[in-house]
């Protein structure tokens, strides 16, 4: 169980940190952060604050900590996660239970979103003023968990759609939203699909779904699989769905202990991360494990338009790094610190 | 017969006493006997220090502060109340091993003693032995060790003290205690309380401490009968802490713990011509429950059983050489949401050798082997020497190695457990030199310690983290106290005393100091006397404290006074009542990142001497 991150670092190890980076003070013109590379810096875990790291799009400009440059004051604990709505950041802050709303190109707070969310893992902006967050509500508890549905015009908590355990990562497509549900501190191996405000339906991956991409008509679904310690090991696979008729149309099986995670795409080559190493997949002809191309243990990864950006979260109590690789040679190209323990990785273009 | 009516009288007093109270039991009592006689003997080239009951009442409120205020040991203490581990020496959390009459009580599961858990204010004496003290504790005594002794005697003693408290943030506490001795009989019987609302404000910040709740309870008995050729001892005690875990400056409080744990030792101690030999049968046992919602019931628990059983033999040869051999089973067993059961066994054999050489120089030499345990056995030495080189400066010398057994969480936690842990090594050496000049007394330590195969829990395949014997650290510094005292007038006393320490603990892959380890540490109190009035002017400056492992954050280093005064009745001198002010500058200062301690606030007591 990851209880043991609440119990194991509260009373063991303590770990924990103030902040950060020296802010560097003076004005920032308001586009600042229009073009480039936005990672969200998780914090150290039991007490800090989470930071956003900036890499300009030619990599010449990093600065680190830019909400809190910008407005003074400091995301909250553990950001998790970041989405986007039109000129707007929303920026999920879990342990701290809340959203924090900037404007995505200067950075500049807008609002936040401080009441109805419990434990808010992800954000989804989706047309027609509408914003989906996924939320454990109480981690120990499975039956509480539920999607909010907010309101962009008014910042606040429109509806409440309850659903299974440990809802994380959402994609859209078709006016539908995709929910995985990893299972929070235990392990699920659903998606649900949300219309409106209802779960119009569910269906039924494998173990432990962490990582999905949409591919045309289908979508991709990277199971890690129950892990050896729940006694019940399984292995991890990836599971193809038609989207068309919302149907499992292929799973594909690693090895029995095999745990794969950050599933990944672009053009039409999967790229995920399996035993310290990156893989590469034609989505169009799945052999598994696919090419394995990059050494590393990341702890998140994004291809974008050639390239592999991969954060190294060190040790979790220092500051990480971003690396980027250029696909067509697999080499590293870029090394630049991040906060502490980046886990996520997202473009302003 | 009337003896054990009158003992089973006094046992239901402290059950029905347990809803407030305890209290401390501070007599100036001669011939006072030790429970753990070998503390006193082998341990000659080591730093001891011993706080007496006047430095423990002003800083009772618990064990983290009274050692914080005078000691070097640093504590990391997650908001005021909340979990404190300790840094001695800049070792890790599960490198101080506390030392309750002799056995080892540091947690099965964690490997440390909360400090907040423990009622400074339950024993006659607390000692602080500085250095490796492996060989003679086991495992976790390589920073040092902290002593927490009962005492008893044989003189006629018929004494009793209640105190009762009162202080902001709707704390109140009291203890009770009650210390009889009559011909062959000693007893000793206390209760302990306090509860806190511990709502305080975080200064300037406009938040209050949340969720911070909390209640400690403890009770003892302690009895010796002497026998015809020796003395049996009973030492037993209870305490129970309800804990809510208080939020930070950005998080909210939500979770609770539990814990319970009850402690008996009885011992038989026989002579036999040259020959001292003592049998001893301990139990200790501990729960906890943690509650991740204080609101619900669900929670986690943990329940360990640990059975000692002891034969020590001691002979003074020639009133030069003293020998002890110590043979040591124990047999420890746990079961937790967590670990499972599990259950362990081990069997120690020690040996300690001291030899006085003469009056001014003795040296010793401490040897320990294990046997049963599931990793490899470790083999621990120690040796010791101090030198008298005049009346007014002394040396001390010692080397050791020491060790610290993984804990049943590092091996069974569910998940990332790793079975095939080891033990974390250490080897350390210590110069220490001794002055006096009068009424002034000052101490100059400087120790090296360097450990290897430290246990660190690391995210591993699958983001499972899991621990392994990885760490490598190096850890030197220096410590001096001082202690002074001063008749100014008839009837005026002025006394000093002050410690300074700095530590550097590095990690040797990462080359940075460790985290939570300041460099610099002071504490330091100035107490006036004038016939029974007492005021007393304390002061902590605890240095910056890095937060992460590549240097790149720190918490603050802040300075904290407290003022106090006491004054007993003379007309009626069984009543002591005095005020204590603490923080009373009103700093802002946090101990762990982003959790302010408390602001300025007060505290009254009243004290009954019967």
């Amino acid at each position: 169980m990851k209880k043991l991150f609440s119990l194991t670092f509260a009373t063991l190890l303590l770990i924990s940190c103030s902040n950060d980076d020296d802010p560097q003070p003076g004005p920032n013109p308001p586009e600042a952060y229009e073009k480039g590379i936005l990672i969200t810096n998780e914090g150290p875990f039991n007490n800090g604050s989470g930071t956003i790291t900036f890499v300009s799009e030619d990599f010449a400009t990093v600065a680190q900590n830019i909400y809190r440059t910008v407005n003074g004051k400091e995301l909250g604990n553990i950001v998790q996660s970041m989405g986007f709505q039109d000129e707007n950041a929303y920026i999920v802050v879990s342990n701290s239970a809340k959203i924090m709303i900037a404007n995505r190109y200067s950075f500049e707070s807008v609002d936040s979103i401080k009441t109805g969310l419990v434990n808010p893992r992800y954000f989804m902006g989706d047309a027609g003023n509408k914003g989906y967050v996924t939320d454990w509500g109480d981690p120990n508890d499975n039956s509480d968990d539920y999607v909010a549905v907010l309101d962009l015009r008014t910042n606040a908590i429109a509806a409440t759609i309850p659903v299974a355990f440990g809802p994380e990562r959402m994609v859209s497509y078709n006016n539908k939203i995709y929910v995985a549900h990893q299972g929070g501190y235990g392990q699920n191996n659903l998606i649900s699909v949300i219309s409106g405000n209802t779960v119009e339906s569910t269906i039924t991956v494998s173990d432990v779904p962490n990582s999905m991409v949409v591919s045309g008509n289908s979508l991709f679904v990277l199971c890690g699989g129950n892990p050896s310690y729940t006694g019940n090991e399984t292995a991890g696979s990836l599971v193809k769905i038609d989207l068309s008729s919302g149907q499992v149309s292929n799973t594909y099986s690693f090895g029995a202990t095999e745990h794969p995670s950050n599933l990944t795409m672009d053009g039409t080559n999967l790229f995920y991360s399996l035993d310290g190493k990156v893989y590469k997949l034609n989505s169009s002809a799945i052999a598994l494990p696919g090419t394995d191309i990059i050494s590393g243990f990341f702890y998140v990864l994004q291809a974008k338009d050639g390239l592999l950006y991969a954060t190294d979260a060190g040790d979790y109590a220092s500051k990480g790094s971003l690396k980027i690789f250029d696909l067509s040679t697999n080499q590293q190209i870029q090394d630049f610190q991040t906060g502490i323990v980046p886990g996520g990785i997202y473009f302003n273009e | 017969m009337k003896q054990n009516c009158f003992h089973i009288i006094l046992a239901f007093f402290l059950c029905t006493l347990s809803t407030y109270a305890q209290l401390d039991s501070i007599q100036q009592l001669p011939e006072v006997l030790l429970t753990d006689s070998k503390f006193v003997h082998f341990s000659k080239g080591f730093k001891l220090e011993k706080l007496n009951d006047s430095i423990i009442e002003r800083n009772a409120t618990s064990l983290t502060e009274t050692l914080r205020y005078n000691s070097s040991i640093y504590f990391k203490e997650n908001g005021s109340g909340m979990v404190s581990s300790p840094s001695f020496r800049g070792t890790n959390a599960a490198q101080t091993a506390v030392i309750w009459n002799g056995i080892n009580i540091n947690s099965v599961f964690t490997g440390q003693t909360d400090f907040n858990t423990i009622s400074p204010l339950n024993y006659d004496e607390i000692s602080i032995r500085s250095g490796g003290g492996g060989v003679q504790y086991g495992s976790g005594a390589v920073g040092g060790s902290i002593h927490l002794n009962n005492t008893f005697t044989f003189e006629k003693i018929d004494t009793t003290q209640i105190t009762i408290n009162h202080g902001s943030f709707s704390t109140i506490g009291g203890n009770a205690s009650t210390t009889q001795a009559w011909g062959d009989h000693y007893l000793n019987v206390g209760v302990d309380f306090i509860s806190s609302e511990n709502d305080y404000n975080y200064i300037e910040k406009n938040q209050k401490n949340k969720h911070g709740e909390f209640l400690r309870f403890a009770a003892k008995v302690n009895e010796a009968r002497r026998l015809k050729n020796g003395i049996a001892t009973w030492n037993s005690e209870y305490t129970y802490n309800d804990r809510n875990f208080s939020g930070s400056l950005n998080t909210i409080g939500k979770d609770k713990y539990k814990d319970l744990s009850t402690r008996n030792l009885w011992q038989l101690h026989q002579t036999f011509g040259a020959f001292d030999a003592k049998a001893s049968v301990a139990h200790l046992f501990e729960q906890y429950r943690y509650f991740p919602d204080s609101e619900k019931q669900l929670y986690d628990e943990g329940r360990a059983n640990t059975f000692i059983g002891f034969f020590q033999s001691e002979v003074l040869l020639q009133k030069k050489f003293r020998i002890n051999g110590k043979v040591e089973y124990s047999y420890i067993n746990a079961e937790g949401d967590n670990v499972g059961e599990n259950s362990r066994k081990t069997l120690a054999t020690v040996l300690l050798l001291n030899h006085k050489v003469s009056d001014d120089f003795s040296y010793g030499l401490n040897f320990r082997k294990e046997f049963l345990n599931d990793f490899d056995n470790p083999f621990l030495f120690s040796a010791d020497a101090k030198w008298k080189v005049s009346k007014n400066y002394a040396l001390r010398l010692n080397g050791s190695k020491n060790y610290r057994i993984p804990t049943f969480n590092d091996l069974y936690w569910y998940a990332g457990g790793n079975h095939n842990l080891q033990p974390e090594t250490s080897y350390q050496v210590e110069l220490g030199q001794e002055f006096w000049f009068g009424k002034l007394k000052a101490d100059l330590a400087a120790y090296f310690i360097s450990s290897e195969d430290l246990i660190k829990w690391i995210p591993g395949n699958g983001g499972i983290w899991e621990p392994v014997n990885i760490t490598k650290t190096r850890n030197y510094g220096v410590e001096v106290t001082f202690d002074y005292s001063i008749k100014l007038l008839n009837q005026h006393t002025l006394g000093f005393t002050a410690n300074y320490s700095y530590t550097n603990a590095e990690d040797l892959e990462k080359e940075k100091q460790l985290i939570y380890v300041p460099f610099h540490k002071a504490a330091g109190t100035i107490q006036y006397n004038y016939k029974t009035l007492m005021v007393y002017f304390q002061g902590l400056y605890n240095g910056e404290a890095y937060t992460t492992t590549d240097n790149s954050s720190a918490v603050k280093g802040y300075k904290v006074f407290n003022l106090g005064t006491e004054f007993t009745i003379p007309s009626n001198p069984q009543i002591t009542f005095g005020i204590r002010l603490k923080n009373m500058f009103n700093v802002y200062y946090e101990n762990v990142a982003y959790r302010p301690m408390p602001s300025r606030n007060i505290q009254l007591f009243l004290k009954f001497n019967i």
